[in-house]
């Protein structure tokens, strides 16, 4: 009875293993689980044998003032992202239940 | 996979800047004279862009013990291509480079060419290597998203070996080590991401089949079969 949502429980599954991953990695060991960007950015300091506070932004920028904000931020594209998918599906789904035909 | 700002030198910078300046220029031409053609293809344009939006906004964790973020770029890049997508992706890498500190206004040019046109590229060549074999339809769609996320990270990693060749081993040392940092963080992450778009083109696909058509994404025969296989089951459970 499920053949038809084969995709649907085949990504379940997928999330599923992946939450079972994460959680067996967190729970073995002292992981920080900081962002690849930062690891990265530690290891061109060790590369260069700079520390990382002397490579300063060539182009002044803004920086979240907190990981707060920085989280705020972050809501707000997913959430404008979110926004999108909903009103397009929903329009879709309007327009197809008007016209059965197609 | 964002370069920070100040971390790349700026012949680096300006060198990924020229690369994907022309990216950036065709896209912008190619989609205003898609929307001038027809304003039908809009909404898609929007679901395809709100998806990078997301899942670049997503940072998961991963296996190595560190946190990365999918790209979203594959659906994108096989319905609109990647000039387009090069449009998409730089609007996303410029909101978090100005609001959030993550890549910066110099790293941008780099930054585009790892997650707004070299990963796409590479997806969109899996793509036209797929489209006319019998391989299913959604198998394309998830190999496409999850290898234009993986390929993302693997540019990053040689794009910062490049720039940081190892005092022993030179190019090649450095680019194994960022990519274990970024690649092999990335491995889980991109399945799923494949997962999910190819679940997400599912429903686009039983909504809007005609538009897939008329984009020439894949070809009638294989959305009606893919349709017919979906909707098989359910006249079987009457």
């Amino acid at each position: 009875m499920f053949s038809n949502r084969k995709l649907e429980i085949l990504t379940l599954v997928g999330i599923f293993v992946f939450v079972i991953l994460f959680l067996l990695v967190s729970s073995q060991s002292d992981h920080q689980f900081a962002g690849s960007d930062d690891v990265g950015s530690e290891k061109i300091a060790e590369l260069t044998g700079r520390p990382v506070e002397s490579f300063t932004p060539l182009i002044p920028q803004y920086v979240p003032p907190s990981g707060e904000i920085e989280s705020t931020l972050f809501a707000l594209q997913a959430a404008f992202g979110g926004v999108i998918v909903g009103l397009v599906i929903g329009y879709w789904y309007g327009q197809k239940k008007r016209t059965p035909d197609t | 996979m964002h370069i920070m700002e100040g971390f790349l030198p700026w012949q680096w910078c300006l060198v990924w800047w020229l690369v994907a300046l022309p990216f950036l220029v065709v896209g912008v031409i190619e989609l205003r004279s898609l929307l001038r053609r027809d304003r039908e293809y809009l909404p898609l344009l929007g679901v395809c862009g709100a998806f990078v939006f997301i899942l670049s906004a997503l940072k998961l964790p991963s296996v190595t013990g560190s946190c990365s973020h999918p790209t979203g770029t594959g659906l994108s890049v096989m319905c609109f291509k990647p000039y387009i997508t090069a449009v998409i992706g730089f609007i996303v890498l410029l909101f978090q480079a100005l609001l959030l500190a993550h890549g910066g206004l110099s790293t941008l040019g780099a930054n585009m060419v790892s997650m707004a046109i070299g990963g796409p590229l590479v997806g969109y060549a899996v793509y036209r290597l797929l489209k006319n074999t019998s391989v299913n339809l959604y198998v394309t769609v998830f190999c496409v998203a999850a290898v234009a996320d993986i390929v993302t990270y693997i540019i990053t990693s040689f794009e910062l070996a490049l720039a940081y060749p190892a005092a022993v081993g030179g190019v090649m040392a450095s680019f194994t080590a960022f990519f274990v940092i970024f690649a092999i963080t990335q491995i889980p992450l991109s399945v799923i991401e494949g997962l999910v778009l190819a679940l997400v083109f599912k429903y686009i696909l039983e909504l809007k089949p005609d538009l897939i058509e008329k984009l020439g994404v894949f070809s009638k025969e294989q959305i009606e079969s893919a349709l017919a296989s979906d909707a098989h089951v359910p006249e079987e459970k009457v």
